[in-house]
Parts: structure tokens; sequence; C-alpha cells
């Protein structure tokens, strides 16, 4: 209804995606990120869906950002939310060791296996740093790990918001960073899904 | 908690399904399943770009779109916590669904584990045993049903020589092509036609799985990991959820309607196409619900004991307007009493006497109004869709009052014998090219199917004195004479060209105009009155296959334009097929008639059809013609019939042959153009 809503409105749709044990707090990630508010939150069904607008090195971007549940019963399930993906968010529980060595045991794998990018950027997050005093897992740890499967790390939480913004920032920058990415994430592959016209502004779209 | 036999995850996975169905019958809409990827589409995959594509002013147009209220009534009845929701239906638009189905699959694939599992293990077999016996009582009847056609048929194939014969002879002794080969073909392919069906019938499974594996995506691997049991409840499970109606709707909901869309059915279509199951089970199950459904509406008198416990549940069905099942059996309730489909489901009971006490939970009334009623716990009370239509209101009830001018005649005959025997999906039948009355029911009365069928009759003396003036100059002597010298076959070539034409056929012709443009404006009224009624309900609301041949084409052509027109996306209609339409093709807004039709849409031609050339010659040169030239619009399925099709009346006695080729319960074209 607003004419400035037009295809205009951003230049970049990137497509994130969220994984992780059940209960390490990536939908209250992705809630502290989108809404600024913190909530006990029912376990993840299936999978769920933000929208976050974010103007970031005077881009104007629009993420999708997929949040899956952690539980094993839904484990096949998001195997399909991995194709396309320009970033994913690997979250782990400092609080919970299992939650950390899983990354490597389950998470990892699946990324290896289902994602379909190969520039895809990956960020090992440790959440729940409110709770100091329960950590099991050091931020060395975390550091050594990232540093192993070549991702980027950050420690958070989404309780206190601390690095909540970062994480999400520090991972789009890195897309930015990245042409392969960015092409994809253009708005120039954008197009009329009925009228299914190729997309007329081929300028704006640097195909590869 | 509800009576399903499915676990929460599993009516996850199948409310999943369902959308990503929904989303990709509405693409199928524009892009026919099996067509050839275009350019797009591989550039989409080099991308992996996988979604929102879907530019902001387009979402609301989406089947999957809350404003439609396809999907949410759907997850609700399933019972799928409503935080689920933005993320099935934000699924449901990934251009790469055919992951997510996969993926969901493999969901539904996986064991049990819930406590009562074994309970649950237990109810999904005597449902798929049910599924079964009803599906085998329905086969039996149609194959006995194909017998008391053959008879028709073969009377039909007299008359049809006698009518063609008397005109065409003289000129086929000259020509000595084209009309003999109708004179011996024709037999035979009765012969062939009776031949496959049999085979169709026996070997329906080999079939479908043959043509599906040729079939660039269908069904999915994933489909053979899910039990035959399992993937019954689904579709059980998700018929039911279509048809049953959730009054506390979103306030916002434009979907005036209730009852059964047509895009619904057409999803499930899908969704067994994937599951890799036959769609007469699903035709089976359809009566099911709408035979429980009816069972509860009737509820006291003949349940009495069943009742007593559900009789509070019974009651709010009737409030929430079961009662309409009334006027879906044109005044009896006969789903226990009668009919062809109470004893389909006697049977599965009596075949299954040992588990009966599982089974009656399932599909039993108090089942199916207790499965409702657990839906309505979430979101109060729940009707069962008002699929059986406003009271009063049934096609062959109706005699339409003439509130558009001109139409003296416009009235639905019933053909077949499985009305009011809970058939939730209809056929109607358009003649357009008539010499007697009966050729408005004739052509359609062998063609053996589920749908519980109504032949249109309108306009019978305006269609009568066109054809006969048609057939009159047919047997002129200048136009015998012309045939003699082979001149009208080439007389078509000659029209598409756009060269000139023969001035003596001109003249010739001068004098059917009249008579043909009151007919043409006569079928665009009755395409009107037709909208109208199905904009009413009067079908029960249930899904509406339209198949109709020459004018009846044009009248069911712009029944949809004004559908359009209407704002209908699909609910109504279910299927189309054109036989010979005199419709033009460019000045005619085919794109918006595509959108009325939830599932296929078929344009069936005959390049030698020269009568229709002769007839809409105007229109002809101009703009092309739908009888005798594929139509371009995307979507639109174009058959070339030229071989069984010499002249126009030739539809008369074809269609039926011709329906049969098409395969209309099939989900993807059966026909592709290269």
């Amino acid at each position: 209804m607003d004419p400035s809503n037009s295809p205009g409105e951003f230049d970049y749709l990137f497509k994130l995606l969220l994984i992780g044990d059940s209960g390490v707090g990536k939908s209250s990630l992705l809630l502290s990120f989108t809404s600024d508010t913190f909530d006990d939150l029912s376990p993840t069904i299936g999978v769920d869906f933000k929208i976050k607008m974010l103007t970031l090195g005077g881009k104007r971007l629009k993420l999708a950002i997929w949040d899956t549940a952690g539980q094993e019963r839904f484990r096949t399930l998001t195997s399909s939310y991995y194709r396309g993906a320009q970033g994913i968010i690997l979250v782990y529980d400092v609080t919970r060791r299992e939650t950390f060595t899983n990354l490597s045991d389950v998470w990892a794998k699946e990324v290896d296996l289902y994602s379909t990018n190969q520039d895809c950027i990956k960020m090992l997050v440790g959440n729940k740093v409110d709770k100091e005093s329960e950590r099991v897992v050091t931020k060395k740890e975390g550091i050594a790990f990232a540093r192993e499967y070549g991702c980027l790390f950050i420690e958070c939480s989404a309780k206190t918001r601390v690095n909540v913004q970062q994480c999400f920032e520090e991972l789009v920058l890195k897309i930015l960073d990245t042409p392969s990415l960015l092409a994809e994430g253009s708005t120039g592959v954008r197009r009329n899904i009925f009228k299914q016209k190729p997309p007329t502004d081929a300028s704006t779209s640097s195909c590869c | 908690m509800t009576t399903s036999e499915l676990n929460s995850t599993q009516r996850y996975a199948a409310g999943a399904l369902m959308g990503l169905a929904l989303r990709q019958a509405q693409i199928h809409q524009t892009r026919p399943l099996g067509f050839p990827p275009n350019n797009d589409e591989e550039e989409e995959s080099h991308h992996h770009h996988d979604d929102l594509h879907v530019l902001p002013e387009e979402l609301s147009q989406l089947w999957t779109h809350p404003n439609y209220g396809l999907v949410r009534p759907i997850f609700r009845f399933l019972d799928i916590d409503p935080i689920a929701w933005t993320g099935l239906e934000e699924t449901a638009l990934s251009s790469s669904a055919k992951h997510h189905i996969g993926a969901f699959l493999r969901l539904l694939s996986e064991e049990n584990c819930d406590k009562d599992s074994s309970e649950k293990i237990e109810q999904e077999f005597a449902l798929s045993k049910a599924v079964d016996a009803a599906t085998m009582s329905l086969l039996d009847s149609t194959s006995c049903s194909t017998h008391i056609t053959q008879g028709s048929q073969e009377v039909q194939h007299e008359r049809d020589q006698r009518s063609s014969s008397s005109n065409m002879q003289e000129a086929s002794e000259a020509d000595g092509t084209t009309p003999s080969v109708l004179k011996t073909t024709n037999p035979n392919i009765f012969h062939d036609r009776e031949g496959k069906l049999l085979i169709q019938e026996k070997d329906g499974e080999d079939k479908s799985e043959s043509r599906s594996n040729s079939n660039s995506d269908k069904p999915l691997q994933e489909a053979k990991l899910v039990c035959y049991q399992r993937k019954v409840a689904v579709l059980f499970d998700l018929l039911s959820a279509c048809l049953a109606d959730t009054p506390e709707d979103e306030k916002k909901a434009s979907r005036i309607r209730k009852g059964y869309d047509a895009r619904h059915r057409i999803a499930l279509r899908l969704l067994a196409t994937w599951l890799d199951v036959n769609w007469i089970k699903m035709e089976a199950m359809e009566i099911m619900v709408a035979c429980s459904a009816m069972a509860a509406a009737k509820g006291d008198e003949s349940h009495t004991e069943n009742v007593e416990a559900e009789k509070g549940k019974w009651s709010k069905w009737k409030r929430g307007g079961i009662i309409g099942a009334a006027a879906l059996t044109g005044g009896t309730l006969l789903a226990v009493t009668g009919g062809l489909a109470a004893p389909a489901i006697a049977a599965g009971f009596s075949a299954l006497a040992p588990t009966l006490g599982a089974l009656v939970p399932v599909i039993g009334a108090s089942g199916f109004a207790a499965a409702a009623s657990a839906a309505g716990s979430v979101a109060g009370s729940v009707a069962v869709a008002a699929s059986f239509g406003a009271a009063g209101a049934s096609l062959s009830g109706s005699k339409m009052a003439r509130r558009i001018g001109g139409i003296d005649e416009f009235e639905f005959k019933p053909i077949g014998e499985n009305h009011k025997n809970g058939r939730l999906a209809v056929g109607i039948f358009v003649s357009g090219f008539v010499f007697e009355e009966e050729d408005f029911v004739k052509p359609w009365a062998g063609k053996e199917s589920n749908l519980e069928r109504y032949a249109l009759q309108w306009e019978s003396k305006n269609l009568i004195t066109v054809s006969t003036a048609i057939q009159d100059w047919l047997t002129s002597s200048l136009t015998m004479e012309l045939m003699k010298q082979g001149a009208m076959l080439t007389v078509l070539n000659t029209l598409v060209a756009a060269l000139a034409w023969p001035s003596t056929l001109l003249a010739a012709t001068n004098f059917i105009d009249s008579k043909w443009s009151i007919a043409v404006d006569r079928s665009d009224k009755a395409g009107q009155l037709l909208a109208d009624c199905l904009l009413k309900g009067l079908q029960g609301n249930r899904p509406v296959t339209l198949i109709g041949f020459s004018l009846g084409a044009r009248a069911i052509f712009k029944c949809l334009q004004h559908l359009a027109k209407a704002g209908d996306r699909g609910g109504l209609v279910e299927r189309v097929v054109l036989l010979g339409a005199p419709v033009s093709i460019k000045d005619e807004h085919w794109e918006d008639a595509r959108k009325t039709v939830a599932g296929r849409f078929v344009n069936v031609y005959s390049t030698n059809d020269w009568i229709l050339g002769v007839a809409f010659r105007a229109s002809l040169l101009t703009q092309g013609l739908a009888g005798i030239q594929p139509v371009t619009t995307s979507g639109v399925e174009n058959v070339d019939v030229t071989e069984l099709v010499e002249g126009h009346s030739s539809y008369l006695w074809t269609t039926q042959q011709i329906l049969d080729r098409l395969e209309l319960d099939t989900y993807y074209p059966i026909f592709l153009n290269a």
C-alpha cells in the first residue's frame, strides 16, 4: 500500500539459518535480535521464520532468518532448510557441554551434507554467557573449534542481549564481503513469480 | 486429546505438506507439472536463490495467504500450534519445495514414539482397511456402470452413423479419405476403449507408477519410506480438515463460501501423487467422510446407541449447517439407508468385524464428530463444511429463474446412478451442437466416473436450429459439390492462412450467420447463468469439473470469465475441458479464465474442424480460434484430436473417447506439447 514499499525497499536479501541442540536458545537469540525482547519460549515446532530489516555498510538489507527446532524428532526436517542459505549460525549453550560436542558430532556434519552453498558463511555462537557461574565450555574451546571448522565465533546472551546484534551484524558483514553470496542476495535476482519474466534489470545482478 | 491416528509431529508434517501442495498446485496453474523447465528456473537453481522472491503485492494472491482461508483452518483442525504456522506458510512459498516435501515425507515416515502409539497404529491399520474396502466397492460399481454404458454406446453409435453418414456418405465416396476413416475406425476405437478400460482397472497402480517415473519429480523417493497406512491416515485427516469448517475463522478472511474448495481438492490430488496413492482411494475417502457426516446429521434415528454419547456434539453439528446435507441428498438422507456409498462402508465394517472396535471411532460418524470437536476445542465449534449446500439448493432441483434476458431454457439433468450418494465432486457437462434434445445428455452418458454428473440443457431451440442449419448447408448441393472436389478439406487451411475465401462459399454461409450469432449470444448468457449458479453454491459447494463442446464450451469459457470478474480464484472450478470451442484466442481473457480453474484446463481442438472455421470465421481470421488451434496461454493444455474429429458434429459421439484419453483424474497433463 505504501508506494515506497516497492521492490526497491532493500538492496540485498539474505537467508540465514539457526541450528543447534534443543534448548540452547536459538529462538531466544532470534527474538532478542528481531524484537529486543526475552521470553521463556516453548520448544520450536518444526521451523519458525522471522524477517529483519537492517542497514549495514550503507546497504539496506532484508534478512530472512529461519529458526529450526533442535529436537531430535524434527532433525530430518531441518535438512531441507540449509539450501540456499548464505549464513548459518550454529548455536550452543555454554552451560551444557553436550550442546557443544554435538556441534562437531552432529551439526557441522549436517551443514557439510546439506548446505548447497560452498561459500556460505558459518558462525559459531556460545549462548547464555549471562550464566557465567554455570559455564562449562570456555571461550578458548569455542575459539579453537571455530578456527578448526573455519567459521566466525562470538559469545553472547539472548537474555541480556550482550553481543546479539554484533553476532548477526558480523555474519552479514562477512556475507557482504563475499562476492558470490552478494550476487545471490541481489534484488536483481528477484522477479515477479506470476509473470515469470526474466529480471529486466540485469545491471543490478552481477551474475557470475 | 484428538482421535486422530497421527501424532503431533505427523500432523505437523501433514499440515506442511498440504501447504506445499497448495502452493505448488497454484504454480502448476500456469506451469503444469511435467513441462520442461524454462530458463527462469535454470537460473533460479543456478543461484540457489531459495525463497522470498515473491513481491509484496503478490503475496495476497497466493493460495497460502491467510486471506483465502485455505491453509490456516487446516492447521487449526490438525491442532498444529499457532506459533508454527508462519514457519509452515513461509516454507510453502519456498521455491525449493521439492526438498521440503522430501523432508516432510521423511518426518511422516518416522515411527510413532508416543505412549499410545500402538493404539494409533491399530487405528491407522483399521482406517486403511476401511478405505480399501470402500475403494473395492467403488470399483465394483464403476465396472457395473461400464456394462450399462456399453449398451448405450452402441445405440449412440448407430444413431451417430445415421446422422453422420447421411450427410457424409456421398461426400466420402467421392473424397475417399477422411469420412471413410471415420466409419472404419470408430468401432475399433470403441473396442480399444473397452479393452483399455479393463486394463486400467486391473493395473491401475502399475500404470500410475510407470507414468510417474517418467515424470521428472513425482512421486518422490521419500514417499516409499512412508507406509501405506500412514499415507491413508494423512490423506484422510487432511480431507477431513478441508471439509470441516471452523466458524470462528479469521475475521479478516475474505472467503465467504464454505464447503469443499476446488483448490483443496487439487492440492489433495497433488499430495496423493506425491504419496503415490491412487486417486480412487481418495474418492473412497471422500465418500466415507461425506457419509459419516450425513450419518452424523441423521443421528438419533439410525445410530441410537452411539448417539447417546455424542448427542451434544451432533446437535452442535446440526446447528453448524450439517442439516444442509438434506440439500445434497435432494430431501432424503439416505447415507445410512441406501445408495451406493453406505454399503461401501458397511462392507468395510463387516470385513473387519474383529477390529470393528478400533474402526468405529476412526471412521464412524461419532469418530468424525469427535475429531471435529477436538479441533473445535481450539477454535470453537466445528461443523462439517456446508459442502452440502444451503438448504434447498441442488442442481437438479433448481429451475433457474430467467433473470438474464433472452435465456429461455437452462436446466440441469442428472446423468448416471450415483447421485445423492455422498459424492464430493460434481461434473457439469454442456453440449453445444445438438440435433435433438437427447444430444444434451447422450454424449456424456457413458463417461463413468465418480463425479456426481449433470448435463446442462440450455437453449435447445436455438442450438437445434443452428446445428440443423449447418447440417442443411452441409447437405446442400453446393457444399456437396465442393466436397466432391475435396475443396472443404483445404478450406480450413485457407482460413488459417487468412487468404481470400472462395466467394461461392461465402455466399452460401450467409444464411447460417444470423442463427449462429444468436446462438453465440445465448451461449454467452448461459455462461453467466452458469457462473451465477456456481457462485450461489447450487452445486452444494463442491468442486466442479466443467466439460463442454462447441457452443457449450463457449458457455463454459464465458462462465469462467464471469467467475473471474466476481473475484473467484479457483475455489469453485476444479477442472475444465473445452472441446471444439468457438472462442477467439487473442481478444478473450484466457489468463483470467485460467486462474479460476484450480486444476487442469484442457483445450481440445481439431485442425480439420472446418464447420467451426466457417461459422466463426470472423474471429478466426483475425484472432485465432480455440477449437481449431492451440491456445498459447500458459497453463492451458492443448490436445490435438484431429485424427478423431473430422467435423464439428464428431464431438457428439467422440467426446467419451477423447475424455478417456485425457485421463482427467491424473494430476498432470497426459499430453505434453513437444
